[in-house]
């Protein structure tokens, strides 16, 4: 890091935080120069910028480093796929995971996996758990839940991705599930991060609602430093002072984590926007922008869904939305299902 | 007048110089360290520091340097002996 002293900073002070930096384990550099003087810290300790920049005399202090280590792109330059069975996630194809918001029935279950695995994509989503906003609204299916989406992903040939809400549900999600996810409001759920660091399934974490991207790959590290290597990002909105939407999609996020860091990035269109007209542009603009993979909320009956009808898709829009994909893709070098594309070129 | 070559020579005659003299100190600085270590000494002396700055900026007056170049110079030179001393003091053999 680089401290800036204040301009009419005294040579105690200065010494002050010399003495401090070399007490944290650094080598330190220092420049007097005619106004300012400046302190360089390099070497293996760690430094607390905070405390830093609370001593007397310190006008400013840059970290050069990311406070990241094994999430940044400097410690792994090249990009990481994470593989589920026969899906690479973080190749050449854009991985499309869809599914209901969360298991209600077991038809409901089944014909959402069918609609979306004819549509191409490779992993079904859907929730058992529900993290809700409020106690009153519906809570999910608990292990039943999980059973349904596990029969409809296997029938289908699917892929199953899946919320863990809790550390007391890890057991129980990775018995059924191939990808844990990881909500929004769960991405500082430190304890549940450190536990799923043990875990040997990739698990996707998404973007909490006020964080940083800074915060979100620290939230990953805490699951890479566990010895859990198969991270995958996901954009799904921010809260900013817009009300149109229910969140701001964060489409500059994803140029922004592919060069901070190797870990694949998905786009939650769904949330990102939060109504079922607006999830096709910002999956279409994802895509554009770069994206890994996009995980979709679609619903055979989204006015009667239990969760998030509003912004699910219905499978006729899903299909339209997955065709201009498939043109969008190719454009910057990435593919989207193309044994779909050739069914349906010589098919019907 | 002597040509570039020439001069670019003596150049390289005189960092030849230095970098002994640079060595000869900092094996100083790392005989130093060790006393710190086994006093029990603070790796950091701001007193000591500035004590050597002043020195050399009172030898300082004659050449195109001048005090406050040589001194610029210097506290380099201390930055890179604290780094060895630690490394006496914590026994960490590669220093980086």
């Amino acid at each position: 890091m680089v401290v800036v002293m204040e301009e009419r900073a005294t040579e105690e002070q200065i010494e002050n935080v010399v003495s401090r930096l070399v007490e944290m384990g650094m080598d330190v550099h220092r420049s007097t120069g005619v106004t300012r003087t400046v302190l360089g810290a390099v070497g293996r300790g760690h430094p607390d910028k905070g405390l830093i920049e609370m001593l007397e005399g310190v006008h400013e202090v840059v970290r050069i480093s990311e406070p990241y280590k094994l999430a940044s792109r400097t410690f792994k330059p090249e990009g990481t796929v994470v593989t589920v069975g026969d899906v690479r996630i973080g190749g050449d194809e854009v991985i499309v995971m869809a599914g209901p918001c969360s298991a209600e029935t077991d038809k409901q279950v089944r014909d959402a996996a069918a609609a979306v695995r004819r549509a191409g994509a490779k992993i079904f989503r859907g929730g058992a758990f529900k993290p809700r906003s409020s106690p009153y609204s519906f809570q999910g299916l608990g292990e039943e839940g999980l059973r349904l989406l596990r029969d409809a992903a296997n029938a289908e040939n699917l892929k199953l991705v899946t919320e863990v809400m809790d550390v007391s549900q890890i057991e129980l999600v990775e018995r059924y599930g191939d990808i844990f996810q990881v909500g929004a409001r769960n991405m500082q759920n430190f304890t549940l991060l450190r536990e799923l660091g043990r875990a040997r399934k990739p698990v996707l974490l998404k973007r909490g609602i006020s964080a940083t991207i800074e915060e979100w790959l620290l939230s990953a590290e805490y699951v890479l430093s566990g010895g859990n290597n198969d991270v995958i990002l996901c954009e799904r909105g921010i809260r900013t002072f817009e009300t149109a939407t229910r969140n701001t999609f964060d489409i500059s996020a994803i140029p922004v984590v592919k060069k901070l860091s190797h870990l694949p990035i998905v786009a939650d269109p769904s949330h990102g926007a939060g109504r079922r007209d607006m999830v096709a542009p910002m999956a279409r603009a994802a895509v554009a922008a770069g994206v890994d993979g996009l995980i979709i909320e679609v619903h055979c009956d989204p006015d009667h869904a239990l969760s998030d009808g509003a912004q699910s898709m219905f499978p006729s829009q899903f299909d339209r939305l997955m065709a201009e994909l498939r043109i969008i893709a190719p454009a910057i070098g990435r593919s989207i299902c193309l044994e779909t594309v050739a069914r349906r070129g010589w098919g019907s | 007048m002597r040509t570039l070559d020439e001069l670019r020579a003596d150049i390289d005659r005189v960092d030849e110089v230095l970098v002994r003299l640079l060595n000869e100190r900092a094996r100083v600085a790392c005989e130093i360290g060790k006393v710190k270590k086994e006093r029990g000494i603070e790796l950091y002396q701001p007193d000591r520091e500035k004590a050597v700055l002043a020195h050399v900026r009172s030898v300082a007056s004659e050449g195109p340097l001048g005090a406050d170049a040589i001194a610029r110079l210097f506290e380099r030179i201390i930055d890179e002996a604290r780094r060895l001393e630690r490394r006496m003091i914590d026994g960490d053999e590669d220093g980086q």
